[in-house]
């Protein structure tokens, strides 16, 4: 492969048609006859429902049908299966959490109407269809709901109380599953032999995610073909074609998904959503196609939610300040659905992070709660675990009296250690740990921050810095596929299974593949979201889709230059020996023959593929299915100061080193780290998402009572630096760059709190640290000391 | 039903619309101009955000006849198909963009900024892009777009700062 794109900061060329207002957007899109959908949604957060009175809204103007639950039921059909439970980490053909302390892993059907009780507020009750979308919104003002309520639990700890409110039959005590990992009884040995335990309990907020494009999706049905169609935006295709299919019972080739363009995505849209399921359902029963476009509070309260984690931590020491062993109780809530565990899976695995640690061990509990599910967000258990790890280190490091650099410096694992295999069972192929770090410290200035703390102090700032280091995790869906197929005018078309919610694959992929065939990158073109020829392909998560797709396109990249030789030589009929390939050309060595791929792609159209002769097309597939180890890492240093008068902080400098492998984009990867990083500054200090404890209510419901991080939260000196070690896991030497800001933000954030507070109060500090928090966490202090 | 009579993007346009209807509204559902998005119901995201009589308005907050009589430029009319204007291109030349969907109602505020203000100071960029949310970029290199059109701008031989809207 030659390097003319590879690594080049290339500006997109998805943003042609972006920057021009030509994207499309599934709301931008419309099927002729089309009807409008709108949705009557609980506004309890656990009730029974006596009655549901749609009288008056079938009779109001434009309404077409008012749908409920039981007609969906008694259409013979059934809930989704989310399959929560994800491919393990390493033995990718098991699940995750193969059993339960509690007997078995639960998970229940996920209906697209409630039928005879809601758990969480906001959860869909009916579908208005309607002429217009504000007829089916009128409408839905009309149905009467007879509610009985039920005490409601919307944290996951009290929901696993004896006694507290059940959400289902089959989950005692609220629990989908309970699973212990690691090795239980050589922590314990550890801890017995320790010179020093250090506890503490963190709250990992829960977040809500915030994309731009309110989630959106239009159904059609075709009686004649029985075939359905849904345009809905996604993280990929194939995973909503299947569990909706599966839902409709019908096979997959009868339902084709098409995601357009995609106004973000962050997680929680690689999950089905009951309504992408409704609007296919309801078109088939009016007999046409059906859209429904989520208005923001509709999003606040059914979208998705990511994090809220509750991790009781305990990290035990030698006497030289050396990790012995971990033992984490890590507690997820899962909302009302089973909807997704990848967060505790992705997160336990994880757990020690950078840190040579010989033992480790963590319970973990995933809780059902009233409230709207979760499922990935941004990390997806990775930064929760982040946070706890640094954090931890950072509070040994105070109690037992060392210095923090000092601390980690004595337990990362060392280059010596590669391919080293953690307690939990991953193997780390590269990574310099300790030189990120250090280069960290040397960028961020670190050494003189005790200066900057004196000069901020004669301001009356209280200046803090943080650190963390972080490593990820190479999972997500293990099977990917990519097609190729060469036009006798030389164009290149390939089709990938994942799916851009604006990581700009039109630009990264096509970079990979016009290098490796020698071809301009104008004459390559990239096709994905959309069933009907993407057949297989697991979506865009888990930084996972340069690592598969660089990965295919190099093989079957080399199957085509192999092809273009063969088939030159059965061309010009002569051995295929002494031809050789190069800038997208075949030439013979003695310079008399030279044939581009355009010819070659016609010789083949005639004659077929050599070794093929029933393929008459220039064409190469790769598949795969499994695990590609690669872990991007890279450290995080955070200076930030907090005016002790109203508990302000400003980020004065953020410093991020990031190896996320050989970078194909640098652009591109920049962007992902401070679109990270802005997530994890959300998170930090804005993002309040607040549900009433007795009631279940939703109290942020919108952009006015709901943080997110506007360009003035973004700090003035933001320094990324992309050290480049690259994997040998894959041809490509990729590791992943869509999680890099986000994994260490909080973490490093909530060390510099912790340090410019330190001579004040070592309480924690409550997830998001608003103002309000820290002034709170400033008074107590002051009140303990008079 | 309400009759409105407008310009967008230099074109006149008349239609007959249902009272409620919202300037977004009309220029998504009737006139096709899918470009300018919706993305709160609360007037705060910005993702609506066009210009109307040469000021940054949000569409999702102006009435469709509110707007009667009215000049609008929308994401559509930045740019020609043979060239990208400033702010279109500045963004693509910063990354300024990643899913996209901030990003029209983005430059249309910006483009307002760079009429009115122009400045390249932080604190004012930042405060310009107060209404507008953007989820994916962290806003960096949206910043960096601005002064890259800024520059554009002044390269151009067009005025930075002198109109006011
Ligand atoms: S859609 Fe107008 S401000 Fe959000
Ligand atoms: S680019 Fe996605 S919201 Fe701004």
């Amino acid at each position: 492969m030659d390097s003319r794109l590879v690594g080049q900061p290339r500006p997109r060329a998805e943003d042609q048609r972006l920057v021009r207002g030509q994207g499309r957007y599934t709301d931008d899109m419309n099927l002729p006859g089309q009807a409008y959908g709108a949705f009557v949604r609980a506004t309890h957060a656990h009730a029974v429902i006596r009655g549901i009175d749609i009288e008056a809204a079938s009779q109001a103007p434009g309404v077409i049908a008012v749908l409920r639950g039981q007609d969906y039921l008694d259409d013979g059909l059934r809930g989704m299966d989310h399959i929560p439970n994800p491919a393990d980490a390493v033995a990718f053909k098991e699940r995750a959490f193969p059993d339960s302390l509690t007997g078995s892993v639960f998970n229940q059907r996920h209906l697209p109407l409630v039928v005879d009780r809601v758990r969480h507020v906001g959860e869909p009750i009916v579908l208005v269809v309607a002429r217009s979308a504000r007829e089916a919104r009128d409408a839905c003002e009309m149905v009467l709901i007879d509610y009985d309520p039920l005490p409601a639990v919307v944290d996951a700890v009290q929901a696993m109380d004896e006694g507290a409110p059940q959400l289902w039959d089959g989950a005692a005590r609220n629990l989908c599953f309970q699973a212990r990992v690691g090795d239980e009884a050589a922590v314990r040995e550890a801890f017995a032999r320790a010179h020093r335990v250090v506890r503490r309990e963190f709250r990992n907020s829960r977040i809500v995610n915030c994309q731009m494009e309110p989630r959106s999706a239009l159904g059609s049905f075709d009686a004649g073909s029985g075939e359905y169609l849904l345009i809905s935006g996604s993280q990929g295709v194939t995973r909503q074609q299947m569990c909706i299919a599966d839902a409709l019972g019908i096979p997959p080739a009868k339902l084709r998904v098409v995601s357009p363009d995609v106004g973000g995505g962050f997680g929680p849209r690689s999950c089905v959503n009951p309504d992408q399921l409704a609007v296919l359902w309801a078109a088939r029963r009016v007999g046409q196609p059906v859209k429904w476009t989520s208005d923001r509070n509709e999003a606040f309260l059914s979208d998705y939610q990511g994090r809220d984690q509750v991790i009781r931590a305990a990290i035990a020491f030698d006497e030289e300040g050396r990790i012995l062993g971990i033992d984490n109780e890590i507690i997820g809530n899962v909302g009302a659905h089973t909807v997704s565990y990848v967060p505790l899976a992705n997160g336990s695995r994880i757990m020690t992070t950078v840190y040579h640690v010989p033992a480790a061990t963590a319970l973990l509990s995933a809780v059902l709660t009233n409230t709207p599910p979760t499922g990935p967000y941004r990390g997806a258990g990775r930064p929760e675990a982040t946070h706890v790890m640094e954090r931890m280190l950072d509070v040994a490091a105070d109690e037992m009296g060392m210095d923090r650099i000092e601390l980690r410096r004595r337990n990362l694992i060392q280059p010596s250690q590669m391919p080293y295999r953690s307690p939990m069972g991953l193997t780390y192929d590269s990574g310099g740990f300790a030189a990120n770090m250090e280069r960290a410290l040397l960028v961020s200035q670190w050494s003189e921050a005790p200066a900057r703390k004196r000069e901020a102090q004669s301001r009356g700032k209280l200046l803090g810095t943080g650190l963390a280091n972080y490593v990820e995790s190479p999972v997500g869906a293990p099977r990917e596929r990519i097609e190729i197929t060469i036009g006798a005018d030389g164009r290149v078309d390939f089709v990938v299974g994942t799916q851009s919610t604006g990581q700009g694959h039109e630009t990264s992929f096509v970079q990979v593949l016009a290098d490796e065939l020698g071809v301009p990158f104008e004459a390559v073109t990239m096709r994905t979201g959309d069933s009907l020829f993407v057949k297989v392909g697991g979506g865009s998560h888990s930084d996972r889709s340069m690592r598969l797709v660089g990965h295919l396109l190099l093989q079957a990249g080399e199957q085509l230059r192999a092809a273009a030789l063969t088939a030159a030589a059965s061309m010009w009929g002569i051995d295929a020996q002494g031809l050789r390939y190069a800038g997208g050309r075949v030439r013979d060595e003695a310079g008399q023959r030279e044939a581009g791929l355009g010819e070659i792609a016609a010789h083949i159209e005639r004659a077929g593929m050599p070794g093929h002769p029933e393929e008459h097309r220039f064409f190469a597939a790769a598949e795969f299915n499994g695990r590609i180890a690669a872990h991007p890492t890279g450290t995080a240093v955070c200076e930030l100061e907090i005016d002790p008068e109203t508990g302000d902080v400003e980020i004065v400098r953020y410093t991020s080193i990031d190896d996320v492998g050989r970078p194909i984009n640098p652009l591109i990867v920049e962007g992902q780290v401070h679109g990270g990083l802005a997530q994890g500054i959300g998170q930090a200090f804005l993002e309040d998402y607040h549900v009433d404890p007795e009631s279940g209510q939703i109290f942020s419901g919108s952009y006015m009572d709901y943080g997110v991080a506007r360009a003035g939260a973004i700090p003035r000196r933001f320094d990324v630096e992309l050290t480049e070690d690259r994997t040998h896991g894959n041809a490509l030497g990729v590791k992943g760059g869509g999680e890099s800001g986000i994994t260490p933000a909080t973490a490093a954030i909530f060390n510099a709190l912790a340090d410019a507070l330190r001579d004040i109060t070592h309480e924690e500090l409550p997830m998001p640290a608003t103002p309000a928090a820290i002034w709170s966490a400033l008074q107590r202090a002051q009140e303990a000391r008079s | 039903m309400i009759r409105v009579e407008l310009r967008v993007n230099g074109e006149a346009v008349s239609r007959e619309v249902d009272d409620r209807t919202l300037l977004v509204e009309l220029l998504r559902y009737e006139l096709g101009l899918t470009g300018t998005h919706v993305g709160c119901d609360t007037s705060q995201c910005g993702a609506c955000t066009v210009k109307l009589d040469g000021a940054a308005v949000k569409s999702c907050a102006v009435l469709a006849a509110q707007a009667s009589g009215g000049e609008v430029l929308t994401v559509e009319g930045l740019s020609t198909p043979q060239q990208l204007g400033e702010v279109p291109a500045a963004f693509v030349a910063c990354h300024g963009l990643q899913c996209g969907f901030c990003t029209p109602g983005m430059m249309m505020a910006i483009d307002y900024y760079l009429d009115t203000d122009g400045s390249l100071d932080d604190e004012r960029i930042h405060q310009a892009l107060e209404g507008n949310i953007c989820r994916c970029t962290g806003y960096v290199n949206i910043i960096e777009a601005v002064k890259h059109a800024a520059h554009a701008r002044i390269e151009a031989g067009k005025p930075v700062g002198r109109q006011h809207g």
